[in-house]
């Protein structure tokens, strides 16, 4: 428990060093209406060069915030500094930001060419300049010689790559991407996923990444915000936001998560149904609470005496009651005297195939177990 | 009798695919045989009677020359008719195209709560008829009109302003009777203007001037174009806005036709200035083409 609480300490220490913060956002809110927060105090600092997700179901704030940053939205008593220049009041085309929309947005009345270099223009780089930098950053996307089409003469995919060209061929000093990912098919999201990544740091442009998919946060981005309801629920690395969530909404919202009612009995103990499991509390010693468990961290085998099982795992007796073949894994959704867990087994190391009905026994480690108090984070 | 029309639909339903043809045949023939009747027959005789030699007393004979072209081409009257109309015609509508364009475009963007009102009020003077509404301005521009009265007693003008019986009350009474038409086109035309092209616009760095230049004014070239066609069109072949606010001191085209095949009962002489006029229309519409293809 003692290296858990040191493990927490660090990174967040890493990433509150303001001196060297690149993007500073300072009590980012948006109001609609008289009392509907769309955007709800938002403090967060991203340094130079790193990519920022954004992460949260629809609804929550995401498009808003980036809105705010570009400045397509008055910003209600907040501060917005790039590098140390404060943008909080400054016209949307005077900061240097580039923003790919979530409907692309792509001028239907000019080429793609034309498009990716209107940016250019605005910035006055001279024509041959110009059309090398287009046909460099069209290749960039994967899309070269497709400069002399129109936007509605291209799939939802390759609009949306043009889009992501015409905000990256300006270098700007920061780049807003609005889920550019969203309309791509499973292959060429993963190809595009590494491809921006790739861009990304090699042109060490600071990037704020909305997205819903928690893969794309977690396997993209140095630093990950989880928003709910318009705040900022958890700011951390990835690793932060999946091994140690900050409560029960980051919990099940990134990742699957098994959530179960329970109670705690003193900390680091908690009772669900009849079984009192050791677990991490977070400090908490009572009350009513959830405990979450991620289904590969639930280690399936064959029943056995329960004495058989070394006292420093947890183990819970139960009986499959479905079996889902996902691919890689198998997921068995296990009746542990009235909860059910839902486990996953990669299939390629599965020893053992279970049919529904049969017996085995979970087990898990004590520290793979959190437990927020109930109604934490909604 | 409802009853009756509709169970029409229900009654073909099965059998659509092979009656739509008919169908579509059915409901274009009505149109078709009034527009064939109404203005193909017309339009061809006009353009013969274009061609008949005249005769005073509005009788038509059976010799066909050119002498009615001819004679319209080397007058230098009807020279300055045509330019008239052409000044007229491209003036009422750069001026109708300053006035509504903003309009439009305030339409196009306010919200839609207010939109469908403020819509209704925008096109409301086309209850009036342009006659009435003609007469109005006379009213209100006439040498003892309104404006005249208000200017005069409070000692701003000594002696009234010139603001009809010339050209410039023919045009700001046709500016006014146009701007409906011209905001409702404009307003069917702005169909692929939306806010996000203009905030693409300015994160990629274009100042308000280049986002209207570059993005609004292309991307709502159609309904420009559009309404530029109609008020062109519209403005050329008025005759009583012109002639009420003109006071018969404004020579037109359109004037000059009345006058030419009512009062002179020359009717081959206005049936060819028609002609011309139709000439001009055409030009019109191939140039409103050209344009509507080039910013499709
Ligand atoms: N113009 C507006 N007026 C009122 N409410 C708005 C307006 N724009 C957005 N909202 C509300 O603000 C909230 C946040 O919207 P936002 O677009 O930022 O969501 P998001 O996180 O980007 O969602 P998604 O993942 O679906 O794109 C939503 O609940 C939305 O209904
Ligand atoms: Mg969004």
């Amino acid at each position: 428990m003692q290296t858990q609480e040191l493990r927490q300490v660090i990174p967040a220490a890493e990433t509150n060093t303001g001196d060297q913060a690149f993007l500073k956002l300072k009590g980012i809110t948006k109001r609609y209406g008289v009392d509907y927060m769309a955007v709800d105090d938002l403090d967060i600092d991203v340094p130079k060069g790193k990519l920022l997700g954004l992460l949260g179901p629809s609804g929550c704030g995401k498009t808003t915030t980036l809105r705010m940053i570009a400045g397509l939205l008055d910003i209600t008593r907040s501060k917005i500094t790039i590098d140390g220049d404060d943008i909080s009041h400054k016209p949307p085309h005077k900061r240097d930001i580039g923003l790919v929309f979530q409907n692309y947005a792509l001028f239907p009345h000019m080429t793609v060419a034309q498009n990716v270099a209107f940016g250019l223009e605005m910035r006055g780089v001279g024509r041959v300049e110009a059309r090398d930098r287009v046909e460099e950053a069209l290749e960039m996307v994967r899309l070269p010689g497709y400069g002399e089409r129109k936007p509605k003469e291209m799939s939802g995919g390759q609009q949306q790559r043009v889009a992501l060209a015409r905000a990256l061929v300006i270098r700007p000093r920061l780049l807003l991407l609005d889920e550019p990912l969203s309309n791509l098919d499973a292959k060429l999201r993963d190809d595009m996923r590494i491809e921006i990544r790739e861009i990304q740091q090699r042109l060490q442009i600071t990037t704020v990444f909305v997205t819903h998919d928690q893969v794309e946060a977690l396997t993209m981005c140095d630093l990950v915000g989880v928003m709910h309801k318009g705040k900022l629920a958890q700011l951390g690395t990835p690793e932060d936001i999946y091994e140690r969530p900050a409560d029960l909404f980051v919990a099940d919202f990134v990742g699957r998560t098994n959530i179960l009612d329970g109670e705690i009995e003193a900390l680091d103990r908690v009772r669900i149904g009849a079984s009192v499991y050791p677990c991490n509390t977070r400090g908490l010693t009572s009350g009513k609470a959830k405990a979450a468990i991620r289904p590969h961290r639930i280690s399936l085998t064959p029943s056995r005496d329960r004495s058989l099982v070394s006292m420093a795992t947890n183990a819970a007796h139960g009986k499959v009651t479905r079996v889902t073949y996902i691919g890689d894994v198998v997921q068995y959704d296990i009746d542990i005297g009235g909860n059910t867990l839902t486990t996953e087994v990669h299939t390629a190391s599965a020893g053992h195939s279970f049919q529904s009905g049969e017996k085995l026994l979970c087990e898990w480690k004590p520290q793979d177990m959190q437990v927020f108090a109930q109604g934490s984070g909604n | 009798m409802a009853a009756i029309t509709s169970s029409v639909p229900f009654a073909e339903a099965p059998a659509r695919r092979k009656t739509f043809p008919f169908l579509l045949i059915a409901l274009l023939l009505p149109m078709a045989i009034i527009n064939f009747v109404a203005f193909v027959l017309p339009v061809i005789r006009l353009g013969m009677i274009s061609f008949i030699e005249s005769r005073s007393g509005g009788v038509l004979t059976n010799n066909y020359t050119l002498e009615n072209y001819a004679d319209f081409f080397t007058d230098s009257f009807s020279i300055e008719l045509v330019s008239n109309s052409l000044i007229l015609g491209f003036g009422v509508t750069l001026i109708t195209l300053c006035c509504a364009y903003p309009i439009a475009l305030f339409l196009h963007r306010v919200s839609p709560k207010w939109r469908n009102m403020l819509f209704v009020i925008t096109v409301s003077p086309l209850l009036v008829s342009s006659v009435v509404r003609t007469y109005g301005w006379m009213v209100i521009l006439g040498d003892q009109g309104v404006f005249n009265g208000i200017l005069m007693s409070s000692g701003i003008i000594d002696s009234p302003l010139r603001l009809t019986n010339n050209t410039l009350g023919v045009f700001i009474g046709m500016v006014e009777v146009l701007i409906p038409y011209m905001a409702l086109s404009l307003i069917a035309g702005f169909g692929r203007l939306e806010n996000v092209y203009e905030e693409a616009a300015a994160s990629l760095g274009a100042n308000s001037w280049t986002r209207f230049r570059r993005v609004i004014l292309p991307l709502t070239a159609p309904g420009i174009a559009l309404g530029c066609l109609l008020c062109f069109v519209l403005s050329i072949s008025s005759f009583i806005t012109p002639k009420l606010l003109g006071g018969g001191r404004v020579f037109l085209l359109a004037t000059e036709i009345y006058d030419q095949a009512v009062i002179q009962l020359e009717w081959p002489t206005a049936a060819a200035i028609s002609v011309i006029v139709l000439i001009i229309f055409g030009l019109a519409l191939a140039v409103y083409s050209r344009v509507v293809k080039r910013f499709d």
